[in-house]
């Protein structure tokens, strides 16, 4: 046995404590450079044509950055009459959309995910509705480009010199050189939105960044899935936003066929989400990590997933596996190093009385007779550890308390019902023979250990494996005899 | 002459081998990764009266290989193969090094010159290499109808987390219905690359390589509960539901045989014929469970589970829970665990009386912002006994007739023997094994717990409180944590701090309060490599001060 002796430190704690959370105070006050995230883009004009206005106008097509922005900007347009105030955003004076015109699965996701699509910069006004139900504007009129579309980074706003120029008078023919027309509807801030738009050429940016998903517009437009059906009832709204954009509980309305039946509507979470080259989804991204809400399988990650992730693993692992690979779950529950949101501080100190009070969580991950046992062993703690190893001092409570009868309210009986797993952490089946074997060949005393109602188990497990029973009882025992 | 044809042998492998490699073959796109992660940690283990008894000087190493999409180009829903593989060496240096020179190597090698097996434990490897999972694997064959595994591969289903060795055949019908098949050999610690992880509980086994009858050997005898490592044969089917997501279920059966010989008694015969074994097929597990789950996706969830052991004929465990949400934010509900032990059907211990751990919470999350959430929860946990632990040796003692005074059962002065029958002469009944007298008695654990995580950009700070506490002793504590990425994470800063307090009844001198603290700092240098560090310092009176050392070093290299 080592004695105890006074751990000698290579550097004071409450010195390294102090310089770390310095430093991380430090860390925390400093600018979070991967957060920075580039204003939108305001191009200014050489020169400003000379009929009207000219402006720069917002880069819908693929010169559009893709980095996100914080929010969707909204200022108000600077003629703020009564004819300007539409479209400013979905619903009139910015009301609630009902649920019913909201893509479908709205009202178990109410906001389209950041991870998904990106937050927008759309400063435009615009009303759908008007265009769609007075103008007889159809989808295709404006978003022709999303009918023949394959994948979801192509730009599929209207371009304005083709879809707006013909009412409005302007002329977008060439983007650095737009321009504005006298009629009320054709002046730049009409439709672009934001303090001083069109003053000196110049708007703001329309930002829309990729989506980070698969999306064949035409695919699902040739099985005749309109555009509604994905974005909701967009002639109600007028501005339409990324809250129109689709949820996938809508999704899965298709999406949730089984194996062979599901056709081109594959249910592969990668058929949709951007994948890894093992196949599983691709989870990080610049504006977060793609967590899975809680309707899916009740696995919302919320801050005590880790406690209750079983249920959904035993229910469909291969969910699991959609994101996380084999090593994720062995590197806890085949664990060699120790997790320390599972077993926090000082868990080596504390671990007897967390085995006492919750046993069943230390069979989900360790092999009691093996795990805990080996370890018991060489730390004398268990009672058939070596000579070597025996410290010569009781674990347990003094023997007239803990082993003998009559039971008193510490006998190790009542421990061994409650928590038998704590026992067998430490006890090979020779040290409970040592009583509770028969008297005789298996070198007992005959204190019968077995519950109430064990006759009626005991003839078909005896079939079954004799092996335990003759731990304990001679192959000639009566009461094995009445067992078979 | 003979030298000649051996010494060509190598180079004529070497050239095979070149060939076979330099061939040119039909292109193909598989993408694959390479990946290794070491972890080194060193640390004291002290024992329960406070020695330091062992050094832990550990060094855990991982290195897996992936071949995905070896059909060509991956196309969802459409046939994939993959080869996934990993091994993993697991060794401790501090094993055997806390032993004098006489003592040398005894905790692995049964004989020293200080004396045989003074420090021996069977099956103690200080470098164990196992290969954790290494399996091929096909998805969506024929038009999405089979898949396949084979290899080393786990099962997670209601049955909990297993390994094994075989084949796994999925079928997916076109009506929401999937059935999985499997067959092979459980993994066992001691039989080759294997570790004990997946076997039930219950069995001390491992590899007898080294054992025998010399006397510098360690013999079967010495250790009769050490068990001999064998083949384990295992099959198992489940069924479970595919497609829609509002309803998820699935069903599992597995059964596990033991073969070979086991000791059977665990002391010689004292009328001499040694130890008795017993040989042959016989079960080692066998049990059905369920898992699975109702969902309304704006409404909320019930779900549940249960496995069912077939040896022991009990329900070994349930789960079950409703939740409800509150608008987008918030969601409560409540859970019902209950547990009762299982073990090998090898095992004596499935025939000990055994009582159920019942657990039933409540619990509320509330997503404040997208960057801060936090999760609450409390219930109680009950414990079960046959019998009132109060007044049950009293009612020992009244029926053996001892009273007033009574320390020793069976009587010493009637010979009456409450706990295994009555007595005729007297009238005494067998009082231990009534009925009426195990009565089942709980005890109460109240439980609370707290989680909140605040991330932001590039970090997180994440609180963790708990509280345990009743009759059979107290836990309670927190922890605080943050991580945070510097320079678009190439470097990391890590703190974390932490206070509990436990007290055990049983053993009032190893109650304690303890303070730790860790400190981290990481560097990634590349997308491909990463490097962390970490100190942990603990202190509270059992230990005075301990300190824990953790290296990371991941490598991965992808194409």
């Amino acid at each position: 046995m080592i004695p105890r002796r006074r751990a000698t430190a290579p550097l004071p704690g409450w010195l390294a404590l102090v310089a770390c959370v310095a430093a991380l105070v430090l860390a925390l006050l400093n600018p979070d450079a991967s957060a920075d995230i580039p204003a939108p883009v305001v191009v200014p004009l050489p020169t400003p044509a000379p009929s009207g206005s000219t402006i720069n106008p917002a880069p819908t097509g693929s010169a559009i950055s893709p980095l996100p922005a914080p929010t969707t900007l909204f200022a108000p347009p600077i003629d703020d009459d009564a004819t300007t105030r539409s479209g400013r955003a979905a619903m009139p004076g910015d009301a609630e959309v009902p649920l019913e015109w909201m893509p479908p699965g709205s009202g178990a996701s109410p906001l389209p995910s950041e991870e998904i699509f990106p937050p927008q910069t759309i400063p435009l006004r615009f009303n759908h509705k008007k265009h769609v139900k007075e103008l007889k504007l159809t989808c295709r009129s404006c978003h022709s480009d999303a009918y023949g579309s394959v994948d979801a980074a192509d730009r599929l706003l209207p371009k304005p010199a083709k879809a707006c120029d013909g009412c409005h008078e302007t002329d977008h023919s060439d983007l650095r050189a737009v321009k504005a027309s006298a009629i009320p509807m054709g002046k730049c801030s009409f439709c672009h939105v934001g303090a001083k738009a069109g003053v000196g050429g110049k708007v703001a940016a329309v930002v829309i960044p990729t989506p980070n998903l698969h999306f064949p517009h035409k695919l699902h437009l040739a099985r005749n899935i309109q555009c509604g059906q994905c974005h909701g009832k967009i002639d109600e709204l007028e501005l339409a936003t990324r809250e129109q954009m689709p949820r996938m509980a809508g999704c899965f309305t298709c999406h949730a066929m089984s194996g062979p039946a599901e056709g081109e509507a594959k249910s592969e979470c990668t058929t949709c989400h951007l994948s890894q080259p093992d196949g599983r989804m691709q989870v990080a991204f610049s504006t977060g990590k793609l967590l899975p809400p809680r309707w899916l399988h009740d696995s919302g990650h919320a801050a005590d997933w880790i406690e209750r992730h079983k249920t959904a693993a035993a229910n469909d692992s291969a969910f699991c596996g959609s994101c996380h690979t084999d090593k994720y779950c062995a590197d806890c529950h085949d664990g060699k190093v120790r997790p320390r949101n599972i077993h926090p501080n000082d868990f080596l100190s504390m671990h007897p009385q967390a085995a006492r009070q919750d046993s069943p969580r230390c069979v989900s991950c360790h092999q009691e007779q093996t795990f805990c046992a080996d370890c018991h062993r060489r730390t004398g703690v268990a009672r058939d550890a070596a000579s070597g190893n025996l410290s010569g001092r009781r674990f347990h409570l003094p023997p007239e308390v803990w082993t003998t009868a009559p039971r008193g309210p510490q006998h190790h009986a009542w421990e061994a019902e409650r928590n038998l797993n704590a026992c067998v952490s430490c006890h090979t089946e020779r040290d409970c023979t040592t009583c509770h074997a028969t008297k005789g060949i298996a070198g007992g005393q005959g204190v019968n250990p077995h519950p109430l109602g064990f006759r009626s188990k005991c003839g078909l497990a005896l079939q079954r494996n004799p092996r335990p029973c003759l731990v304990c009882h001679d192959g000639r025992d009566s009461l094995l005899g009445s067992c078979r | 002459m003979r030298d000649r044809p051996l010494a060509r042998r190598p180079r004529f492998c070497a050239l095979a081998t070149a060939l076979a490699v330099l061939t040119p073959t039909e292109s193909r796109a598989a993408d694959f990764d390479v990946q290794a992660d070491t972890a080194l940690q060193g640390y004291e283990v002290t024992s329960p009266w406070g020695d330091v008894v062992l050094q832990r000087r550990r060094m855990l190493q991982t290195v897996g290989l992936g071949v995905y999409n070896l059909q060509g180009e991956h196309r969802p829903g459409e046939a994939d193969y993959r080869l996934v593989v990993r091994m993993r060496l697991n060794a401790d240096f501090g094993v055997n090094a806390h032993l004098d020179d006489r003592q040398g190597g005894g905790e692995t090698t049964y004989a020293t010159s200080a004396g045989n097996g003074l420090r021996f434990v069977p099956g103690l490897e200080s470098a164990p290499l196992d290969l954790m999972y290494g399996y091929v694997e096909g998805r969506n064959l024929a038009h999405g109808l089979l898949g396949f595994k084979i290899g080393r591969q786990y099962v997670t289903d209601a049955l909990g987390w297993w390994g094994f060795d075989g084949g796994l055949v999925r079928i997916t019908t076109p009506f929401y219905v999937q059935a999985e098949a499997y067959a092979g050999l459980e993994q066992r610690g001691g039989l080759p690359l294997s570790t004990s992880r997946f076997e039930s509980q219950g069995e001390w086994r491992g590899s007898h390589t080294g054992f025998g009858i010399g006397a510098s050997m360690p013999s079967v005898t010495d250790y009769p509960a050490y068990q001999y490592a064998e083949p384990a044969p295992a099959f198992g089917f489940a069924i479970e539901s595919a497609g829609p997501r509002w309803i998820h279920g699935r069903f599992s059966y597995r059964r596990v045989y033991n073969t070979g010989t086991s000791v059977v008694t665990m002391f010689p015969d004292p009328v001499g014929g040694g130890y008795r074994t017993i040989a042959g097929t016989r079960l080692s597990q066998e049990r059905i469970g369920w898992a699975g789950e109702l969902i309304k996706n704006d409404l909320g969830t019930v779900k549940g589970g249960f496995s069912y052991d077939l040896y022991s004929q009990i329900v070994a465990s349930y789960t079950g829970g409703v939740e409800a949400y509150l608008g987008k934010r918030g969601t409560i509900g409540a859970d019902v665990d209950y547990f009762v032990p299982t073990f090998d059907a090898d095992s004596i211990w499935n025939w000990f009386t055994r009582s159920p751990v019942t657990s039933i919470t409540g619990r509320a999350s509330i997503r404040f912002t997208k960057r801060f959430d936090a999760t609450m929860s409390g219930g109680a946990r009950l414990w079960s006994a046959d019998g009132d632990p109060a007044t049950f040796g009293v009612g020992e003692c009244n029926a053996a007739k001892t009273m007033p005074v009574c320390t020793t059962i069976p009587s010493p002065t009637t010979g009456i023997d409450p706990s295994t029958g009555g007595n005729a002469a007297t009238g005494a009944q067998p009082w231990s094994r009534l009925p009426e007298n195990r009565a089942v008695s709980t005890t109460l654990d109240l439980l609370g717990n707290v989680n909140a995580r605040y991330r932001f950009g590039s970090g997180n700070v994440t609180l963790k409180g708990m509280l345990q506490t009743g009759a059979r002793g107290s836990r309670e504590g927190v922890d605080l944590g943050t991580e945070k990425g510097l320079d678009g994470g190439r470097y990391t800063l890590g703190a974390r701090t932490s206070l509990y307090g436990w007290h055990d009844p049983t053993r009032p001198d190893r109650d304690a309060t303890s303070f730790g603290y860790v400190l981290a700092a990481g560097f990634a240098p590349l997308r491909a490599a990463n490097f962390r560090l970490e100190w942990e310092h603990d202190i509270n009176r059992l230990v005075g001060q301990r300190y824990r050392v953790l290296a990371l070093i991941n490598l991965l290299v992808l194409k």
